[in-house]
């Protein structure tokens, strides 16, 4: 049995956030494939980015730079910016 | 304002939130409508076109004729037109604007872009009628009063030539550009339009690439301007579709591009997701160049203060804007706006914020 890191626990965290507020469908926290590309295959867009990251500064109380936050296009890159975020809080 | 909102809980984040959390920005009921409205449309991806080389009139500093894209030949095959949306559909775009130099006397190429791209809009000067069947926005140019348009577009009694077309046609919104020079012609023509029950948005006229004439604004031109654009949104409600952010947006001594940083591929080299990776400015013969890519192409970017730009350029800063209660709430008011004037069918809110925000990290002037 694997044993989850961290970094899975964030990632879990963000899928749930981000099929909670771009209401996906057809997809759980744990389907979600986390290296997915965000906006060529899910289809989201700058917009969609935005909105989560700003859900995601609430949730993580974590100082997101608006220049970060476009590039961050899988589950994975955002996780791992957060987990970098988080260790120098 | 904001005391409705000091009572909800906060958290100290960076120093770009300000300490509000964006849960907190949206907690007030009428703020959540508004927000719950607007993001519907986030879906919307935006690229313009030139449809026709030809105009009916010649208007000093026009961007298509003091620009290159007049040498551009014309394709007037309906066919390549239909297949140009196709691939644009097919690579995301879900909005059209249509413009250079008139589109409305190619009104069969408007029809096929239509049939395949049911959101757009349509930038005319209203002196022909598009088909009611192309159902997109119509924004019908206006430079002030029927002499200066006389003087400045070489046509006569422009106003009362597109009140006859447009009256009572829901997809028409008169655009008044305010130039150096008509400031004090705006009252007048916002009080025939709303006798007319037509509505009218704001525009500030954004010097093309070299021009130096008398229509070039100045920091007393663009003071006296936002006076004016605030005086008329109180006086006509019903009829302006405006907010106090628009007004400070468009009119401070900054232009967009130093307010807000340009997202348009031709001063924003990146690539990410958003207007730097999708926007295209095709030209008459459907080939585009991402140097030049922007709304309004031939526009010196420092003194760019063009409406359909900053529909694009502020609307996109939603990150930036989530930052305290009252500019939250004039950034909503300037994408309610944005909405209102270039989405069928979209009907204008209340404003949320009634007075002069200051725009993340500027002065008010």
């Amino acid at each position: 049995m694997a044993v989850e890191t961290e970094l899975d626990k964030i990632i879990l965290h963000v899928a749930k956030i981000m099929i909670d507020e771009l209401k996906l469908e057809d997809v759980t926290a744990e389907t979600f494939d986390p290296d997915i590309d965000l906006v060529d295959e899910v289809g989201i867009d700058s917009m969609d980015l935005a909105t989560v990251a700003l859900v995601l500064r609430d949730e993580y109380k974590v100082r997101i730079d608006e220049d970060d936050y476009p590039k961050l296009t899988t589950i994975r890159l955002i996780s791992e910016y957060l987990q970098r975020k988080l260790a120098v809080v | 304002m904001e005391a409705k909102h000091a009572t909800g809980p906060m958290s100290r984040q960076g120093s770009d939130s300000q300490g509000w959390k964006f849960s907190d920005l949206i907690a007030d009921p009428q703020i959540r409508e508004r927000w719950d409205r607007v993001r519907k449309y986030f879906y919307l991806r935006e690229s313009t076109y030139d449809m026709t080389r030809r105009c009916n009139i010649r208007c000093e500093g026009c961007y298509y004729y003091e620009g290159e894209k007049q040498h551009t030949p014309e394709i007037a095959d309906p066919d390549r037109w239909r297949a140009l949306m196709l691939a644009e559909k097919a690579r995301g775009i879900t909005f059209v604007v249509l413009a250079g130099a008139e589109p409305s006397l190619v009104p069969e190429l408007l029809s096929v872009c239509h049939e395949q791209m049911p959101l757009g809009a349509i930038a005319t000067n209203g002196l022909e009628w598009i088909p009611r069947q192309v159902g997109y926005k119509i924004h019908i140019s206006v430079w002030g009063n029927d002499a200066t348009s006389q003087k400045f577009r070489g046509a006569r009694e422009m106003l009362p030539r597109q009140i006859e077309n447009y009256r009572n046609d829901p997809r028409a919104v008169f655009v008044y550009t305010f130039t150096a020079g008509n400031i004090d012609e705006a009252e007048e023509v916002t009080r025939v339009l709303a006798v007319a029950g037509c509505k009218i948005t704001f525009n500030v006229f954004s010097a093309p690439v070299g021009y130096d004439g008398k229509l070039r604004h100045t920091p007393q031109s663009l003071a006296r301007t936002r006076g004016t654009m605030l005086a008329l949104l109180q006086q006509y409600p019903q009829t302006v579709l405006f907010s106090h952010y628009n007004a400070m947006a468009h009119t401070h001594p900054l232009g967009l591009h130093d307010l807000f940083g340009c997202a348009y591929p031709r001063r924003n080299p990146s690539a990410d997701p958003g207007l730097g990776r999708s926007f295209r400015q095709y030209r008459t013969d459907l080939t585009w160049d991402r140097e030049a890519a922007c709304c309004v192409p031939d526009t010196d970017c420092p003194d760019c203060r063009h409406y359909a730009s900053g529909s694009a350029v502020v609307t996109s800063r939603l990150f930036r804007h989530a930052c305290r209660p009252d500019v939250f709430e004039s950034w909503l008011d300037y994408v309610d706006t944005y909405l209102a004037v270039w989405v069928s069918g979209y009907e204008k809110g209340n404003n949320l914020c009634q007075r002069l925000v200051p725009p993340p990290g500027h002065d008010l002037l």
